[in-house]
């Protein structure tokens, strides 16, 4: 590949380059050269499971920033953001009202990092609700519900549903002032509807007041039953984004 | 890497079959590799980076532990929940906490199947008059909701008075101001301080406080069950449900009916664009309002009340 006339440093890189990429563990793993030509480009996509979400080409105006904002990919990024932060917090916490609010303290003052770990899963589940609603209206002013993208939208309203759902299951898990208070005033709201709401108000707590019941349900629907919900129809979104030849444009 | 294309060609083909989808145009396409994924990086690292430095600059808030007994004043929902509390102030508890965002949530999902053309899609606020019926639909929706908020916390007495005693500037100018005419909330128009006014500031025949539905209408005792006693409290049914139901369903009918008659809203989309916007603004008000403006006991509050500055 590199001829004597390129000068030293590209020579240099270039053998870099062939040592890294043309070796038996880098195919095997990535099957393909580095992506630097169109033909592996295409490939670099089409032959990875997370890239490829995405189809191997998209119309230019969907590059465009100011089209999405990349509202819809930073909602997923920080769903996988939350769900990194989860799994560390869930090493650490233990959902029983005698020890959460204790594990919580603990986290903040004994663990390496650790209040730097809830502040992070903090903000990205404020952060998330956020960008969902604003990936919203950004659908809505660039008519994208529009046919064949009826249904789409109704799987987004969905994941806005799931989002908040995940967002005020996680409010009650410190078991502080806060979160007792605005789960009680929440959940009092459902609770309100006098034909089922006493119902449907026991059994999101598991009883008539906040408790221990309340804390072990909101604690496996946060940590797994919502979020497999939300990873569900995620997938469902993004598959139907590809089915419907990508975003939407003028016809 | 950049598909060698052509000047953009319109790539709307009018008179042609409705086609659900556009054609493609390959010359118009790009890789993803590299520049979807580059951008998509670029998005993701500075996402990292702003939550990395959100994290080591502001801490989660951790209060004191779970005690079911003390109460906080207010006691408030997640933000995100807060415009149903903000609702809950002023209707029927049925009505904010389950049917009004039940029903707002379906008819979100259904905005796609009333709006079913597909002229301009894909493009921000690409149809004829779009951008109007945003900017009228947002304006209505906060000042409407404000206006709504302010009414029913009683908090135009308070304007009243302050203008028409308090300030001395106002004692000079504007004339009706001038001292012989500086006075309180009129008595008779008390039933006009809040909606529930209209409740507790009426003299309300005792008939319609306590119409007895179950004993006329639900014959219980024919099931030889105990005859059912319902009180049907009118002016309570018409302050907590009539009115808010009314305002809800009939102030987005009547700005929609202005704009279809004025030419502004002529599409569906123009509606749809109006009314969301709308609700859009309505939904941001109501967050706001119960996030800063609800102190103790819910009251409307300015910002620095309900959050005083710490000594
Ligand atoms: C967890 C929440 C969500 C995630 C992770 C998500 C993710 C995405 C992504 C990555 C895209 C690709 C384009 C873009 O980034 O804008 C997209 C498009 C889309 N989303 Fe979402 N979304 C979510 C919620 C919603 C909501 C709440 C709605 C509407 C109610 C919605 C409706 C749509 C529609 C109709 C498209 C197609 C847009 C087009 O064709 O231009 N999504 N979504």
């Amino acid at each position: 590949m590199a001829t004597t006339e390129r000068p030293q440093g590209q020579a240099i890189v270039d053998r870099a380059y062939e040592f890294l990429v043309n070796n038996r563990v880098w195919k095997s793993i990535f099957r393909i050269g580095y992506p630097n030509t169109p033909r592996n480009q295409m490939l670099a996509v089409a032959t990875n499971v997370f890239l490829h979400l995405h189809p191997t080409r998209v119309h230019r105006t969907h590059v465009k920033i100011t089209h999405t904002y990349c509202l819809g990919g930073l909602s997923f990024f920080l769903f996988l953001g939350l769900t990194v932060t989860g799994v560390l917090l869930m090493f650490y916490y233990v959902p029983s009202v005698e020890r959460a609010y204790a594990d919580m303290q603990a986290l903040q003052t004994d663990v390496r990092f650790g209040m730097m770990l809830r502040n992070t899963h903090r903000w990205m589940a404020h952060g998330m609700v956020i960008t969902v609603m604003l990936h919203m209206m950004r659908v809505f002013y660039t008519g994208a519900y529009k046919p064949p993208r009826e249904f789409n939208w109704v799987v987004g309203v969905i994941l806005l549903v799931l989002t908040l759902l995940l967002s005020f299951t996680g409010y009650l898990l410190p078991w502080d002032e806060l979160a007792f208070w605005a789960i009680t005033v929440g959940t009092n709201m459902i609770g309100s509807d006098p034909i089922l709401g006493e119902v449907n108000q026991f059994v999101m707590i598991g009883g008539f007041e906040v408790g221990q019941n309340a804390l072990i349900r909101f604690y496996t629907l946060h940590v797994i039953g919502l979020p497999l919900a939300a990873a569900i129809f995620m997938s469902v979104h993004f598959w139907r984004i590809r089915r419907d030849g990508g975003l939407a444009r003028p016809l | 890497m950049v598909a060698e294309a052509p000047a953009p060609a319109s790539s709307r083909q009018r008179g042609a079959m409705p086609s659900v989808r556009p054609r493609r145009q390959r010359e118009e396409e790009l890789l993803v590799w590299p520049d979807l994924v580059f951008v998509e990086f670029i998005a993701a690292l500075i996402f990292t980076i702003t939550f990395v430095a959100l994290a080591i600059l502001i801490n989660a808030p951790l209060q004191d532990r779970a005690n079911p007994a003390n109460t906080p004043n207010p006691s408030k929902a997640p933000w995100y929940f807060l415009n149903l509390q903000e609702l809950l102030i002023h209707m029927h508890p049925a009505l904010a906490g389950v049917i009004v965002p039940t029903v707002f949530l379906v008819l979100l999902a259904a905005v796609p199947y009333f709006d079913t053309s597909n002229e301009e899609q894909g493009r921000w606020l690409a149809t004829p008059r779009a951008w109007p019926n945003m900017i009228v639909g947002m304006i209505v929706g906060f000042v409407g909701t404000w206006v709504l908020i302010v009414y029913d916390s009683s908090k135009h007495i308070v304007l009243y008075e302050r203008f028409s005693v308090g300030s001395e500037a106002f004692r000079v100018w504007p004339p009706f101001m001038a001292e012989e005419n500086v006075r309180t909330w009129p008595e008779t128009l008390n039933w006009l301080k809040s909606v529930r006014a209209l409740q507790t500031d009426i003299n309300w025949h005792n008939d319609l406080t306590g119409v007895p539905i179950g004993e006329t209408f639900i014959r219980t005792d024919l099931l030889g069950l105990p005859r059912g006693s319902i009180q049907w409290n009118v002016p309570a049914w018409i302050v907590e449900q009539a009115i808010p139901i009314g305002i809800m369903i009939g102030l987005p009918i009547l700005l929609s009916l202005v704009a279809w008659r004025t030419g502004l809203a002529r599409t569906r989309r123009d509606h749809m664009i109006l009314l969301i916007s709308g609700w859009f603004a309505s939904w941001l008000v109501l967050t706001v309002a119960g996030t800063y403006f609800r102190g103790a006991g819910l009251e409307l509050l300015w910002p620095w009340d309900v959050y005083p500055a710490e000594s």
